[in-house]
């Protein structure tokens, strides 16, 4: 174990910057990188800020909250203990990005971005306090970028359909790392002719901007060779993202891929 | 100072140019700026984070609220320069695919 760095700030919120530059001094010392530091931070500060909100409600009177910083085998542990009643963030289902922008808890985000930005968090009730350890791995540990890489040699599933049609599968988020996935698989499609392509987004749970792209530029490429993207089954916060954009507008949308078949062989 | 907002007047746009940290102390200072412009029926709204080093949840906060008053309005809320660490902040929330960013403030700016 290494050494051991501690600070108490009063449970206020005008307290919460102190916290934060302690974090960011000891996670640079400990050799965490700008990003990893910036991560850690944001924990801390959402960690903080969530316990002052709702574990106190604003009245943290003479209560303190303790950080303790140190590093243990890989990785970098902060430990924040505090005095409210009793509560486990983790026992709180966090809201997803994908859910839609009307429907989210503004307060869970913290809660989300603890997890998000944590390699592994837990919590403890100890002495009557609430105790919340975050974990971010240090650098020599941290997973190599070769393995992202290799995930965008893989492929969603297809579907070959009749004559120059296909179906394509996608599934789980479509962010930056996944989308080079989804536009390889639909360039492979459009490269074997098939220019008719059924999207079906049944199993997507969130699209980025990138992701978006890749489906304009596919949409824009199948038009140029007489063919269609037309898309499927999409989840309720993903239509919210196509309506917010004007994407809905631009793609044939069916409820599901039956409907979609359907009403192209109707067309042809 | 751990804030500063920068107001400009354009002419199909109010640009705000934000310096510093956004953070829970402080998000409420930002929103009612940006209150103030819809208030006034400016609806077309650039928030230039150029400046910006670090930013909690509740910076993404408000940045939602006005962006779902904006566009009740018929306006937007586009966001500028932001760093790559407040870009992957935004990413993580989900918010890029609801948020048009631009890389720079004209092009922002340019956009409406």
């Amino acid at each position: 174990m290494g050494e051991v760095s501690r600070l108490a700030i009063p449970a206020r919120l005008e307290e919460v910057r102190h916290a934060c530059d302690f974090v960011v001094e000891v996670a640079e010392a400990a050799n965490l990188d700008e990003r990893a530091v910036y991560h850690c931070q944001m924990a801390v500060d959402e960690t903080i800020t969530n316990i002052i909100e709702h574990g106190y409600g604003y009245e943290g009177g003479d209560s303190q909250i303790e950080i303790i910083c140190r590093t243990e085998g890989e990785h970098f542990l902060i430990t924040i203990t505090d005095d409210s009643p009793a509560f486990n963030p983790l026992e709180h289902e966090a809201p997803d990005p994908s859910e839609p922008l009307d429907t989210r808890e503004p307060g869970g985000w913290g809660i989300y971005f603890i997890r998000k930005l944590m390699d592994d968090v837990t919590y403890d009730r100890v002495n009557n306090r609430n105790q919340l350890t975050l974990a971010k791995r240090l650098p020599a540990a941290a997973p190599l970028l070769a393995e992202s890489g290799a995930e965008a040699e893989e492929m969603f599933p297809t579907q070959a359909l009749n004559g120059d049609a296909a179906a394509v599968f996608p599934a789980g988020r479509l962010d930056s790392n996944t989308s080079v996935m989804l536009e390889k698989t639909l360039n492979i499609q459009l490269q074997q002719g098939h220019v008719w392509l059924f999207v079906d987004m049944s199993q997507v749970e969130y699209i980025a901007s990138s992701g978006l792209k890749v489906l304009v530029a596919a949409w824009r490429r199948a038009q140029g060779q007489a063919g269609d993207v037309i898309l499927s089954s999409l989840q309720p916060r993903i239509v919210e993202i196509f309506e917010m954009v004007g994407f809905d507008m631009l793609f044939q949308i069916f409820p599901d891929l039956d409907a979609a078949l359907a009403a192209q062989s109707k067309r042809t | 100072m751990v804030m500063e907002i920068n107001t400009s007047e354009m002419k199909r746009v109010q640009l705000f140019e934000v310096i510093g940290r956004i953070d829970s102390t402080n998000a409420a200072e930002l929103g009612s700026a940006l209150d103030r412009s819809v208030d006034e029926g400016r609806n077309n709204l650039v928030l230039d984070l150029g400046g910006v080093e670090y930013m909690s949840s509740a910076g993404l906060r408000e940045m939602v609220r006005i962006l779902k008053r904006v566009k009740r309005g018929g306006g937007d809320l586009r966001i500028a320069n932001p760093s790559d660490r407040v870009k992957e902040v935004l990413e993580l929330a989900g918010l890029d695919s609801i948020f048009e960013i631009y890389p720079t403030q004209v092009e922002a700016v340019g956009s409406f």
